[in-house]
């Protein structure tokens, strides 16, 4: 199978080195065009921030010259920070596999991670767009899709939350039914509690309300995530009408104390009360946990969320390893029954040759006006042979045809002695 | 008939079981294949128990209320045609394993005691009894749907609550959702019962030679009444929520399962007709 990939990921090389070959949009164009007209017959590149894969298709020549790997560092000028080892290059049936398990996402950094599969559209987007990926490599791209997406629907590997804001997000949810009824409080502007909001805000989240020590860095982030900046002196007004809140401020005491929250509660009617505390130290009094309806949640929980998804994640690898099998086979049916048109072609140029030679040995025998008829009746004698078996080959049958085909290849390139390809 | 009678007898745990179990791979396994099947265990569950009340209503010529064990099938089948209707309204299968092994326990309780009919006292033959003993029994089924929710939600809570994020947290819904569940039952709940009561107290007096006020079930009734009143107007003049209120919803529970089977099964007064 005449397909290829050269790669450099999370697994083959540390991070300061896989982002010297991170290529954007706006690269990837000009670089599949490079190799296209220099290198190869088909070729896709994919590069996210932990993978970078050239998938191509060869013409019938070798590669000679310089490793295909320079020639990719060398594009981005830094060929100098890499080595051999930090690529992986494998072929044929392997780069199905492969590709498979990245599409899957198996071969993620975060295992099951729903990026990439996104990612890869993109990419193969942009090679349909610059007319780089051709017959092969499109059939390649479109069956990994197709795993990506049976990945996803037959088994549990996305599912659960693998990063701290989304654990929150997913703890909220676990609580309240409708967020858009629901009103968050973020205490101050770090990047988690960003990260956090964020991801309530993709789940209708109600309102925002954002306070911080410097006012100016929540007024930035209620412009950039929509909401209203409350002054941090107010917190405990605020407390009274809010049902999530979010800290993580760097504070050497709690900046809520039990006391605090008991009496917000009061306040709001004991309504539930989500509390994440991502601050550290902590921010919150853990004996606030204590009173009803209050729901307090330092690091560790959250962390403990994540560890208990991934497990899960990782107990569903086998089951995708069974889908990719299974889709792998399938390929590997298609691409033997692309050999029917060769076959076709051998053949047909056994029997012409068959013909040729005996009609050639036997001219003597013929007026040149009569051999001439002989040429014309003997070709219609081997094309009408040919022609039934030729037809049934070419169409297969509706059901399991690519096996079929397949099989009835090889029965007759062994029949007629075809088996050794040019 | 009292062939088939004795053989849905048999079969209707049987069918409770074997639906429970597909309903336990659904929560536990997440099974896709289960959740495929559950429709039609379930619905088959509920047709034959449907089949079996009609059947027994024909060849005994009454609805099935007789004794507690006609009463215990009943409500089994009051507890899972409500819970067939919840599962359509909220296309969530995760609680049927909790809510369907009420109506198990009790349709098996039912099939081992339940003995044919000889004498059956007149008074059982009186429309506004039916009226009366219905709207009690569809009132204990949303009580009973109300109660199950409820202990799912202080499960839920207990398990939010201490970061212990076991299978409970993973697959049930959400505890608004769990609490609005159990409100809404008890709500109906509430209303059956009142209509039972009151539809006893004006009739019962005429129709009962030996009516006493002081009588067990009328007392056991009128008890969870009053739970679920406190409930109620704590919930909506005080403005209670969440824990609280559910914990409640499990008093009321209690109370009304004790009433059910204990006091029927240990006191003696004019509501014992058998």
């Amino acid at each position: 199978m005449n397909i290829f990939c050269l790669g450099i990921n999370h697994r083959s090389a540390p991070i300061d080195v896989r982002e010297k070959l991170w290529f954007s949009a706006n690269e990837i164009p000009t670089i599949l065009s490079f190799y296209k007209e220099k290198y190869f017959k088909e070729t896709v590149l994919v590069s996210t921030c932990n993978r970078t894969e050239l998938y191509y298709v060869q013409h019938n020549t070798e590669l000679s010259g310089e490793p295909l790997w320079k020639i990719l560092a060398q594009q981005k000028g830094a060929e100098l920070f890499f080595q051999e080892n930090h690529f992986y290059s494998i072929s044929s049936l392997n780069v199905v596999k492969h590709i498979f398990g990245v599409a899957s996402g198996i071969d993620s950094m975060v295992l099951g991670d729903v990026q990439i599969l996104n990612q890869m559209k993109e990419a193969f987007a942009l090679a349909v767009e610059n007319q780089t990926a051709g017959f092969l490599l499109n059939r390649l791209f479109t069956a990994a899709f197709h795993v990506g997406k049976r990945a996803r629907a037959e088994t549990e590997i996305a599912e659960g939350a693998v990063s701290v804001s989304y654990a929150a997000a997913e703890l909220a949810s676990k609580i309240f039914e409708d967020l858009s009824n629901h009103t968050a409080l973020l205490i101050g502007a770090g990047e988690t509690g960003e990260l956090t909001a964020k991801h309530l805000a993709g789940r209708n989240l109600g309102n925002l309300i954002i306070t911080n020590r410097t006012r100016k860095r929540a007024e930035d982030l209620a412009g950039k995530l929509g909401g209203r900046v409350a002054d941090f002196e107010n917190l405990q007004a605020e407390l009274s009408h809010v049902d999530i809140v979010i800290s993580s401020v760097e504070a050497p005491s709690y900046i809520l104390s039990a006391g605090d929250i008991r009496q917000a509660m009061k306040a709001r009617g004991n309504k539930p009360l989500f509390v994440i505390d991502i601050g550290l130290p902590r921010n919150i009094d853990p004996e606030s946990n204590t009173i009803d309806n209050v729901f307090l949640h330092d690091m560790d929980a959250l962390n403990q969320i994540i560890s208990i998804n991934l497990a899960h994640r990782n107990a569903e690898v086998p089951k995708i390893q069974q889908i990719i099998l299974d889709e792998l086979t399938r390929f590997k049916n298609w691409h033997d029954s692309l050999e029917v048109i060769p076959t076709i072609q051998q053949l047909r140029d056994r029997f012409e040759s068959i013909r040729s030679s005996e009609v050639e040995k036997h001219r003597h025998h013929f007026a040149a006006d009569k051999y001439e008829e002989l040429e014309i009746l003997t070709k219609r004698i081997v094309n009408k042979i040919l022609h039934t078996p030729m037809a049934n080959l070419k169409n297969g049958t509706p059901e399991h045809s690519e096996t079929e085909t397949r099989n009835k290849i090889h029965t007759l390139r062994h029949l007629f002695g075809l088996e050794k390809k040019d | 008939m009292r062939l088939y009678l004795q053989i849905f007898e048999i079969l209707l745990p049987f069918f409770y079981f074997s639906t429970i179990w597909v309903y336990a791979k659904i929560f536990f396994r997440s099974n896709k294949l289960a959740e495929r099947l559950a429709p039609y265990f379930l619905y088959a569950t509920l047709l034959s128990h449907a089949c079996y009340i009609i059947i027994r209503t024909l060849e005994y010529s009454h609805p099935p209320i007789t004794t507690i064990f006609e009463i215990l099938s009943l409500i089994a089948f009051a507890v899972i045609f409500s819970y067939s209707y919840i599962e359509i309204r909220t296309r969530s299968k995760m609680t049927g394993y909790f809510i369907l092994m009420l109506p198990f326990f009790f349709q098996t309780i039912s099939s081992i005691f339940i003995k044919e009919l000889t004498v059956i006292p007149p008074i059982l033959r009186s429309y506004l009894l039916g009226f009366h003993v219905t709207s009690a029994l569809l009132g204990y089924a949303a009580i009973t749907i109300s109660g199950v929710y409820g202990f799912l939600y202080l499960m839920l809570y207990h398990d939010i609550k201490s970061s212990h994020f076991s299978v409970i947290y993973k697959r049930l819904p959400n505890l608004e959702i769990l609490e609005g569940m159990s409100f809404t039952a008890t709500v109906l709940g509430f209303i059956l019962l009142t209509i039972a009561i009151i539809v006893g107290l004006i009739w019962m007096p005429q129709a009962v030679e030996k009516f006493s006020y002081a009588d067990p079930k009328l007392i056991g009734t009128i008890a969870i009444w009053i739970v679920y009143a406190i409930g109620l107007a704590a919930k909506k003049i005080i403005g209670w929520q969440g824990r609280r209120i559910m914990v409640l919803s499990l008093i009321g529970f209690a109370v009304t399962m004790f009433s059910m089977t204990i006091i029927n099964m240990f006191f003696s007064g004019f509501h014992k007709f058998y």
